[in-house]
């Protein structure tokens, strides 16, 4: 398959403006760089939210595309839904129905049941392999390591049959170096974040991250490896604002909008925005089996999310770690609408961050809302109150 | 000659509607539901008998429709309000295949056979927003009177967007654009095509299919009507008895009554 | 030719044991937890889907159910209640229903309408449903206790499922098998009883028997008139299927139901109504007003022949899998990953099952009732009717309520979709009957 590049306009560009070409590539409801990858003959694997092991599809020379909703009118899907569901399911499958996106193969995950029915609904929809990548749920037996490399094993010859090749255990390696870079490079700029937090502002490193889900990974790479050193000297002034974490945004995406009036306030310091993105920690070593390694990063060395059940993991002692480990002051704990283990979550935080005496804000979004005065005035509020503290 | 009546008593209008045994409407009567039904649902009878020159003993079988079809007493069954817009429009437009029914308190998108039967419904009657209830609202905001509301949206050239989900606050919202200097008949035309907009998505439910009846109150907005057809993408079929359709199919209804007790018997086949 | 007879008539007493038997069983578990709790005892947290009432039985285990409790708070109309405290405690209006009734039940110590419960020792909840996940991680911070999550990996794809022989369905099986064994110390440390193998093949004999039984029972509603109403009486007999899974009582309820049903069908005993619809109801009954939702279809000569939630709420027992209790442990793996996968499909992939129970039991249409706080069992239906209608030109109504809020339940609003439905239904009957004289 003959390399594309689908995302060159910023490259040789100043600081400023590669962020506004991520941007503007995060809000294009086009998404023209899946497009161009599949107008130079490249196929496409759409995954769900929130994390899918991508090394699998990039190494059959597939584009893994990040299937998170989007800011667009539900006017095919929502007549395939009911009410009383987050906007994120509808909004995926209506990128899909307006064609604004065209996949080879969907996949979704076990995260929750709104998100396992949109497998079912994706698969009656549409000609192309739709599936449930069934991630364990019971991470703490002694058995997952072995069930999630067979799991990886029954996904990887369904990539072999979309994209019509063989993905060999070297192909494998070679792309788990790749996202092992990527990773390493999300690092770097989530520690920029929490050290130097006026460099880089929360809604301009979310676009850096985003756009990593809609470009090839090599793509993603160099646009990091060229900006971290641009971010690093920035003239930007130095302004102390309020330390905060962000939880909530590990699924349906608040709006670029509402992370730029929660930047205003605040110095966004750590969050799960798109978590899925970076949710292995550590470099993954492929030394054994590539699809070992990678079940055993995904047991072993992620992250926390409400909808990954781990004993070792409590949710709410993650989310104090990460607070910590982030020097906050305060957090903000947001759920989308109807998002259940977002709401039942916030409960558990809630009361944890109480006890801690930690103060934090709570609050729900929605990935299309487009009027947030009331949210930015109660944010504002809680903001000056820990100031006078 | 034989005649048949139906009654549709809605939430805000009663109105009540004669056929002749030729399927002709001979009356139509209309009133103010309030807030004793029976005596709104006889009211509206008793005034379609005048303005049709008849008496009581002439109407045959009479049909009660609409959400206080239970009350209409003197009725001699219900039918819901569902199939008698759906024979109504069938009855006007002989090809309808989808209804779109917009009335004061609910929104309903209702798929035919071509032989008249429900195939398919979806109904909007939890939120005001998509129905005429919005339009009130508005009409209270803007301080406009209801029969001008179409006309000065026509006028409209670039409909802002309102994204309210909630009649509540669509007052405040059509005041906010006031305020942010936007005209009048481009904030009314948004409005219209956002109420068209969620009726368009319950049509869509059911599966939109030439041709599309649009009845109810609403219909004679001419506003309405072209955003409406522009939000399904099809034209609509309006009847200046727009707002009678239910009455009228719950009529029919009625008629079938009236012709079936006429009737011989049908010969019965040998074992 | 057909007639209806009421409950508890006929010479033998027969017609209506079942309904009896049930309520008598439903009793008689909820007084043996009462003692429980008073005594202090440990009890096992359980869910419809994937109880492993057979393990639990082995370990002289109650079980306690927190979604049949749930439920019973809507019927018996005190649910507001409980739902209010649970709001009050944090829980957003739109999460579901039966996790605050419960997360109620547990500030008040336990105290329900039928009884109060002892508190869980242990939760075992599968992944059928993602909810019972962050419902177990609820009562551990609540009780400390252990929480076993068994992971069940559903279908794939639609119409991917695997079976025994293949080597993905081994995979499966395998990983279940594993957790199974993990989870035996944790229930021997909780119950305090060691783990005899011969007492889950006792259990697992008596689930053999239920499952058969229960299967030739909804078999037997193809009888015309049908035997029994798969919404109302439905719901008497799952108490007993998740309940008494594994015991005797189970086991006899159920080959009891069979005879019951059986001579129904012989003698063309219906249900109370003059059978004119038979219809199939796809998602959880309105519990709010149980009674009302079933007359509303039942005074328009409606009953329900058949429901895929007698399907995915027994756990897949309605496939009549018989363990092989020479292998008990693998066979229950088996077993238990082929129920609940099967009950999964109910709620993801309904449309093959529906259209054949549609064939088999004659099937006048079909009912859907997505509810407001279970994305599980509602996210994709209508997508799901769409598919159906596409397949099979029969009548179908979508109503939308809830199974616990009685704040999103608007009778008049319910009754005028399925009065419309019935006059479709009776319209279809009119032009199918002019057709044959004409």
């Amino acid at each position: 398959m003959t390399p594309v590049v689908t995302f060159p306009e910023w490259q040789g560009r100043p600081l400023e403006e590669v962020l506004r070409c991520c941007t503007d590539l995060l809000e294009d409801e086009h998404f023209p760089t899946v497009a161009r990858w599949r107008a130079a003959g490249g196929k496409v694997a759409g995954h769900f939210q929130v994390y899918f092991p991508e090394e699998i599809v990039h190494a059959a020379g597939m584009l893994p595309f990040k299937v998170r909703g989007g800011p667009v009118e539900a006017m095919q899907a929502d007549s395939r839904f009911g009410s009383y569901l987050c906007s994120i399911v509808k909004t995926s499958l209506e990128l899909a129905l307006s064609k604004r996106v065209v996949l080879d193969l969907f996949v979704t995950h076990p995260i929750c049941d709104a998100a396992r029915n949109l497998g079912a609904v994706w698969g009656r929809n549409f000609p192309y392999p739709c599936e449930i990548l069934y991630l364990p749920q019971n991470a703490n037996s002694a058995h997952a390591a072995a069930y999630l490399r067979d799991e990886y094993d029954r996904l990887r010859r369904r990539v072999e049959r979309v994209a019509g090749r063989p993905v060999t255990d070297d192909d494998l390696r070679n792309s788990i170096v790749v996202f092992n870079e990527n990773r390493a490079l999300l690092r770097e700029l989530y520690a920029m974040r929490r050290e130097t937090p006026w460099l880089v502002r929360v809604d301009e490193a979310y676009a850096l991250v985003a756009v990593g889900g809609m470009i090839p990974r090599e793509e993603h790479n160099a646009l990091l490896r060229a900006v971290l050193p641009l971010l690093r000297a920035r003239p930007a002034k130095r302004l102390d604002k309020v330390r905060v974490v962000f939880e909530g945004g590990f699924c349906e995406q608040p709006p670029l909008d509402l992370l730029r009036a929660i930047g205003r306030s605040c110095d966004v310091v750590d969050d799960d925005l798109l978590i899925g993105l970076r949710w292995i920690l550590e470099d993954v070593t492929a030394n054994g089996g590539p699809l070992t390694a990678l079940a055993h990063a995904y047991l072993e060395h992620s992250s926390y999310s409400p909808v990954q059940h781990d004993l070792r993991k409590p949710k709410e002692e993650m989310l104090l770690q990460r607070f910590r480990a982030a020097g906050a002051q305060a957090a903000i704990v947001t759920a989308a609408k109807m998002c259940e283990p977002g709401l039942e979550e916030q409960v558990a935080y809630a009361r944890a961050l109480e006890k801690e005496g930690v103060p934090f804000f709570v609050s729900e979004f929605e990935e299309n809302m487009t009027s947030f005065e009331q949210l930015e005035v109660q944010l504002e509020t809680f903001v000056e109150n820990l100031l006078f503290e | 000659m034989a005649y048949a009546a139906g009654v549709d008593v809605g939430s805000t209008q009663t109105k009540a509607v004669i056929v002749d045994e030729r399927r002709k409407i001979v009356a139509r009567a209309l009133t103010m539901t309030g807030a004793h039904v029976t005596r709104a649902a006889e009211q509206a009878f008793a005034e379609a008998l005048r303005a049709g020159d008849l008496e009581e003993g002439e109407v045959e079988y009479v049909v009660g429709t609409g959400y206080g079809r239970y009350k209409v007493t003197f009725g001699n069954t219900q039918v819901t309000e569902i199939s008698c817009h759906g024979r109504g429009a069938v009855h006007m437009f002989p090809k309808t295949r989808t209804v779109v029914d917009m009335g004061g308190q609910d929104t309903k998108a209702i798929r035919v056979h071509p032989n008249g039967e429900i195939q398919d419904f979806c109904m909007n009657d939890k939120c005001a927003a998509g129905t005429g209830r919005f339009l009130g609202a508005a009409a209270r905001a803007l301080d406009i009177p209801l029969d001008e509301l179409g006309g000065t949206a026509l006028k409209g050239e670039k409909a802002v967007r309102i994204s309210t989900t909630c009649t509540v606050f669509a007052e405040s919202e059509v005041l906010g654009w006031l305020g942010r200097g936007k005209k009048i008949e481009d904030v009314l035309l948004g409005v219209h095509e956002s109420i068209a907009g969620r009726s368009a998505g319950l049509a869509r439910r059911v599966g939109i299919e030439e041709e599309v009846t649009f009845t109810g109150g609403v219909a004679l907005n001419v506003a309405m009507i072209a955003t409406l057809s522009r939000a399904l993408g099809v034209a609509v079929n309006v009847s200046e008895d727009s707002h009678y359709m239910g009455a009228l199919g719950a009529a029919l209804f009625a008629l079938d009554h009236v012709l079936a007790a006429r009737a011989p018997a049908p010969a019965r086949q040998s074992a | 030719m057909t007639q209806a007879v009421r409950g508890g008539g006929g010479t033998t007493g027969i017609v209506g044991r079942g309904n009896d038997d049930g309520a008598r069983l439903f009793r008689q578990w909820f007084h043996e937890l009462a003692a429980a709790a008073e005594a202090g005892r440990p009890a096992a947290y359980v869910f419809v889907m994937g109880s492993l009432g057979e393990l639990m039985r082995t370990f002289d285990l109650p079980v306690v159910f927190p979604e049949i409790n749930s439920l019973q708070t809507a019927v018996r109309r005190v649910a507001h209640e409980y739902l209010n405290e649970a709001e009050d405690y944090g829980y957003s209006p739109d999460i579901c229903g039966y996790v605050k009734a419960d997360v109620a039940t547990q500030l008040r110590g336990g105290l329900l309408p039928m009884g109060r419960i002892p508190k869980p020792s242990i939760a075992v909840n599968t992944n059928a449903c993602n909810t019972y996940i962050k419902w177990a991680e609820i009562w551990e911070r609540m009780y400390k206790i252990p929480v076993f999550t068994l992971d069940v990996p559903g279908t794939r794809a639609d119409g991917a499922q695997t079976w025994p022989g293949d080597p993905d369905f081994e995979n499966d099986r395998r990983y279940v098998e594993g957790q199974l064994r993990e989870l035996i110390p944790v229930l021997e440390r909780v119950s305090g009883v060691r783990f005899d193998v011969d007492r889950l093949r006792e259990a697992m004999g008596h689930a053999n028997t239920l499952c058969r039984s229960w299967k030739r029972v909804l078999a037997l509603n193809a009888s015309r008139p049908s035997v029994f109403n798969a919404l109302t009486d439905g719901t008497i007999y799952l108490g007993v299927a998740n309940g008494f899974r594994g015991a005797s009582e189970g086991a006899s309820y159920f080959t009891d139901l069979v005879e019951e049903m059986e001579y129904k069908s012989a003698n063309g005993i219906g249900t109370l109504t003059a059978e004119q619809s038979r219809l199939l109801f796809v998602g959880v009954p309105c519990y709010p007003i149980f009674r009302r939702f079933s007359e509303m279809f039942t005074e328009l000569g409606g009953t329900f022949v058949g429901s895929t939630y007698l399907h995915f709420a027994s756990g897949g027992a309605n496939l009549g899998y018989e363990y092989d209790l020479a292998r008990p442990i693998e066979s229950l793996a088996e077993g238990v990953l082929i129920g609940v996968r099967d009950a999964m499909d109910n709620m993801f992939h309904q449309t093959p099952a529906l259209l054949g129970m549609i064939d088999t039991l004659a099937a006048d249409g079909v009912v859907y009732h997505p509810i407001k706080s279970c994305r599980t069992v509602s996210t994709g239906l209508a997508d799901s009717r769409r598919a159906l209608l596409a397949a099979r030109d029969l009548p179908s109504l979508f109503i939308e309520s809830d199974m616990m809020d009685r704040r999103v339940v608007s009778e008049a609003q319910l009754k005028n979709r399925i009065d419309a439905f019935f006059e479709g239904l009776a319209s279809r009957r009119a032009q199918a009957a002019s057709r044959l004289t004409a």
